[in-house]
Parts: C-alpha cells; structure tokens; sequence
C-alpha cells in the first residue's frame, strides 16, 4: 500500500510536470532582446522559427557530416566558450589538417548582420554556411552531397519531417535550420548590459573607459552592436594579397578593406584582425594609437590631424581595457541551449 | 412600328451572331509552351554538343565542352491584344547535357494568340539577396557562388588542348553594379502568331551560340579561367545572350 503521503507527493509531481511542460509549450520560442537594440536585420521571413528547428541547427552545428571526411563541424571552428569563435587560434584548421587563411569570426547577434565574413561577401544569413561547407580548405563538401548523407540518417529524416514537412531533405532546410540555431546565438547578458538595463553600476575605472570609448572607438564600433559591420581599412600592414572587400567589389577603392568586427565579447576572441595577428588587447590598442601604416584606403576616421592614428596614452588604454571587460558576456557562452 | 420591331429584331440576331464569332477565340484552352533552345556552333551554326572537338571559329582554338548551362528566367507572353500573361516562379537552367534539358516549359499558358516572348537570362538581383533558394536555385545545384554571394549565370567547362591547364573553366554571373549580366529579351514571333488552345503544340525555337561567348574575349591560350563576376564575365556573357535568336514556332 502506498500511504498517502507518497501519493500525494506523486500526484504533486504529476502536476509539476505538467505545469513545466505546459509552461515549454507556451513559452515564446523567439527572438528575444533589450528595447536598445535596433530591429534584428533578418526576419526570417518563410523560414518560421521554432524551438524544434532551432534544435535541428544545433545538431547540425555541431555534426561533422557536413565536412567530406566528416572530420571537421562548425563547431570545430566556433566555440561556445570563446563566443563562438576558434579556440584561439589566428587560421583555424580544416579537414585533412589544411589551414583557413583569415581568422574565424565569432558568431552572436548574426541575426543584425547585413553582410558576412570578413569582406562582406555573403549578403544573406542563409546561405552563410554554404561558404564554409563547400570551401576546400574548411569542410570541403558539396550541398548535394550534404543533401545526400543526411537523408540516409533516419533520425535525420525524422526531424527534418518534423520541421519541414513530409518532403525530402534539401538544401534550403539545412540553412534554414542553420540559420534558426545562428540567429538565436543573441548575447546580451553583459555588464555592459546590465549597466544599460540599470542593474548594476559600472567601476569609476569602466565608467571612464566607457567614456574614452565613445569619443574615440565608438563610430565604428557602434553601441549597442558594437560595430557597424561597415567594411573599412583599419591601417594593417599588407602582409598578404587578401584584398578584402576589394576581391569581392574589384574596387581599387575597396581594397584591404575589411568588416568591423563588434567589440561584445572582445576579451574572449583573441586573437583579433581579419588574420588573427594580434594576440592581445594591447597589440590592438598600440595599433591604433601608433601602429598603423597611411594606406590610401585608410579610413578618415582614423586620422588625427592629417597622421593617421587615434591618441591613447598608457592610462587610457587601461581604462579602455577595463571596459572593454564588461562586454564579457558569460550567460551567453554557458548558456546550454547553445550547446551540443 | 412593327417594322421597326422586324428590323431591330434582326439586327440584335446578326449583333449576337457577331458577338459569339468574337468571342470564339476566347474560348481557347489552357495549354503548355515549351520554349526549346537549340545550340549551333559557329556561323554555320553547326551542332554544338557536349564531349565533342569543335574548333572556335575566331581564336582557331580547340574546344571540347563538358559541361554547359545556363540560367533564364522571369517568362513573359504577349498576347495579340498587348496584354502580358507571366509565370510565376519562372526560374530555369538550359543545359546542353542531355541529363538536364534544354526546354523551358510554361505550364497553364491561358488560351489564346501570342505574338512575343520575353525572357531574362541570368536570375535576378532579388533572388540573388533573398537567401536559400529551392529548386533550380537551389545552391546544390553548384550554379551559386559561395564566397560571392550570386548566382553562376553561365557555366562552361571542358578541356582544351590550347589553354596552358589543359583545360577551361568559365562561371560568368554577377547581378550588381556595372558588371551585372542578367539581360532581359524581347523575341517577335513575325507574322505567325503562337497559338495555345488545350493539347495543341506550342512551341518556340531560339537559337543559342556558345562560341558567341569568345567573340570579344581572350584566346584560351591567354585567358582560360574566369569565375568571379566582373568585366569579362559581362563581355562574354552579353556577346552569348545579344546572339541568342527566335527562329521559328511550331504550332
């Protein structure tokens, strides 16, 4: 016999087993951000955001089928724990131990995003992933291919069914999961953020920084995005013949130039620029107060005075240091509906 | 007044008699158009068929295709009256392998007489910013450039005992700016109209010319690679489509 006791605490389970999957069910499964932020760039138009087609990209982020010798997954280049950038690495690795030419970018907010990848070639989150898939020295697949695979996988079929519709796999549904699991990637759980929420209050050190920060960082790298995801010539020394937004434009006018990078999580994608030749933050703050070279594509904004350069001195760039810290966003990357 | 009554009474029967021979072509059925396109090689427009030596009349090159495709779109009718009937999701990729095909179908065209077709050949810029597509759009159909976002307008491949590699390897397209190469076309049928009424045959021929693609382009022994879009892929890809003709209809 059970007493009473024990079935009264089995039904109370019951109940809060219900109450929670019920609560699951109601929940709204969406885009969610602070009233600061602008409206997201993408609205995902046919492609109809839902939690199972959210979970159906996080499968395959984190799945190497879609790389040729199924070594290589999204994953593999975009960790969590580094807001989805490499794990601190200048070229990342990709399948047959081939090596990347360009620093991989970390991925939150993408859903703001007009354009991708460092040059700004890609206009459409969608079809983002193609790039990596098929590129020879990343996953080196075609989508066909891809295509092919997934469908011989039964769980696969399953939940693309799910999603979809009874209808065969095809491309269109992988990027549209994809980009499901991409834009959801929001990071706004900073201090930054809870500074700009009210809940809690920045260091006289930060709040200086902040400051320094706006008069001197912020026309690119606009709050609260971080960047404006212009391409720009930032003053790197040419070290290679990756012209930037010029191989895709053919621009003389565009060469060199490259796709402001937002600053939120900065501290924990390093290395930084386009190729990753920057370890520290301190690299990066002595080139732009001295470091950089008068390119002829050199933006105007970064001249000071007909030189180019934006004046630091050693105190500003630890107060600019110390804010840039509060753009860590660390609910975002422990966050385990991101994760495998 | 009863005579006037006669005389009225007739006229509205030879109106009405009028009126229903009018209307008789309206009754037309729905039908299917096929749009075929047929590839001649060179001025003497001789075949042009894949995995075969065909020499470039004006580079004295030797070309043997593998592959060649490309992309038409946004179908236009004209009607005799002036009036346009379009289809809707006109996308399509001719393909000179007999795997794919060289026919561009328009399904439900509603009955009646057509005098012109219009066609775009490339795809256009909305779909070429709007995302994943389905389809012939679809990107595993390998005629969308990754790293570029845009649709391959114009693929040709094949081997060439001329090109320093052995071989050549065109991906022409490009949607924006000075170089965008889609080209929207206008074809007179003459003095036959297309007919479309149920089962009929409805069909209009074009003729399209590959070695056109060279005609203000480099020899292969100078240039046998071009896949980005730019202002080759705008000169050799006009210099195609500019000679693609109507030749004749079949009704």
């Amino acid at each position: 016999m059970i007493s009473y006791k024990i079935r009264f605490l089995l039904f109370f389970a019951l109940i809060w087993n219900f109450s929670c999957q019920d609560d699951r069910d109601k929940s709204d499964f969406g885009l969610t951000y602070p009233d600061y932020f602008p409206a997201p760039h993408y609205q995902f138009g046919k492609n109809t955001l839902t939690r199972e087609g959210f979970e159906l990209g996080r499968a395959l982020f984190f799945d190497p089928i879609l790389s040729v010798d199924s070594t290589i997954s999204c994953a593999s280049c975009h960790s969590q724990g580094h807001a989805f950038a490499d794990h601190n690495t200048a070229l990342s690795s990709g399948i047959f131990g081939k090596t990347g030419n360009r620093n991989s970018p970390a991925m939150f907010n993408l859903a703001w995003h007009p354009v991708f990848m460092w040059d700004g070639g890609i206009n459409h989150i969608e079809v983002m992933p193609l790039a990596p898939i098929t590129n020879d020295v990343e996953m080196g697949e075609d989508m066909f291919r891809v295509v092919a695979k997934l469908k011989k996988h039964s769980n696969y079929t399953k939940r693309f069914n799910k999603v979809f519709g009874e209808k065969p796999i095809e491309s269109q549904q992988i990027f549209y999961a994809l980009a499901q699991y991409m834009s959801m990637l929001v990071s706004v759980d900073s201090k930054y953020d809870r500074y700009r929420q009210g809940k809690e209050s920045l260091t006289s050190e930060e709040q200086d920084g902040l400051q320094i920060f706006r008069n001197k960082c912020a026309a690119c790298h606009i709050e609260p995005l971080f960047s404006d995801f212009s391409l720009r010539n930032n003053g790197l020394e040419i070290l290679n013949d990756d012209l930037g937004f010029g191989r895709i434009t053919l621009e003389e006018s565009d060469r060199y130039k490259f796709k402001v990078p937002s600053l939120r999580n900065v501290v924990l994608t390093y290395p930084y620029m386009h190729d990753g030749r920057f370890r520290t933050l301190d690299q990066v703050l002595d080139h732009y107060s001295k470091g950089m070279i008068h390119h002829k594509n050199l933006d105007p904004l970064l001249m000071t005075n007909g030189q180019p350069g934006i004046p630091l001195t050693d105190t500003d760039k630890v107060k600019l240091k110390a804010f840039l810290n509060t753009l860590s966003d660390f609910t975002f990357i422990s966050n385990p509906l991101f994760s495998e | 007044m009863n005579r006037l009554n006669k005389i009225l009474f007739f006229a509205i029967l030879i109106l009405a008699g009028l009126s229903s021979c009018k209307d008789e072509p309206e009754t037309k059925k729905a039908g299917d158009v096929t749009i075929e396109f047929d590839h001649v090689w060179a001025a003497t427009e001789s075949e042009f068929v894949l995995n075969k030596e065909l020499t470039h009349p004006l580079l004295s090159e030797k070309m043997t295709f593998n592959i060649f495709k490309y992309y038409v779109s946004n179908v236009r009718l004209k009607a005799k009256d002036g009036s346009y009937y379009t289809m809707p999701e006109s996308y399509f990729i001719v393909d000179a392998d007999p795997s794919g095909t060289n026919k561009v179908v328009i399904p439900d065209v509603p009955g009646g007489e057509y005098t012109d077709v219009e066609l775009m050949f490339g795809v256009d810029s909305t779909r070429c910013t709007s995302g994943a597509q389905t389809g012939v759009l679809d990107p595993a159909k390998g005629m969308f450039w990754s790293w570029n976002s845009g649709y391959i307008m114009i693929k040709a491949e094949g081997t060439s005992p001329n090109a320093a590699s052995g071989s050549f390897t065109f991906h022409l397209g490009g949607f924006k700016g000075v170089n965008k190469v889609q080209s929207t076309k206008s074809y007179n049928f003459g003095t036959t109209a297309l007919v479309v009424d149920g089962d009929r045959e409805a069909e209009i021929h074009m003729i399209a010319n590959p070695a056109r693609l060279w005609h203000s382009a480099d020899k292969l022994a100078v240039k046998n690679t071009n896949t980005m879009p730019n202002a080759i892929a705008k000169t050799m890809s006009s210099t195609f489509y500019d000679a693609i003709r109507f030749d004749h209809i079949h009704n």
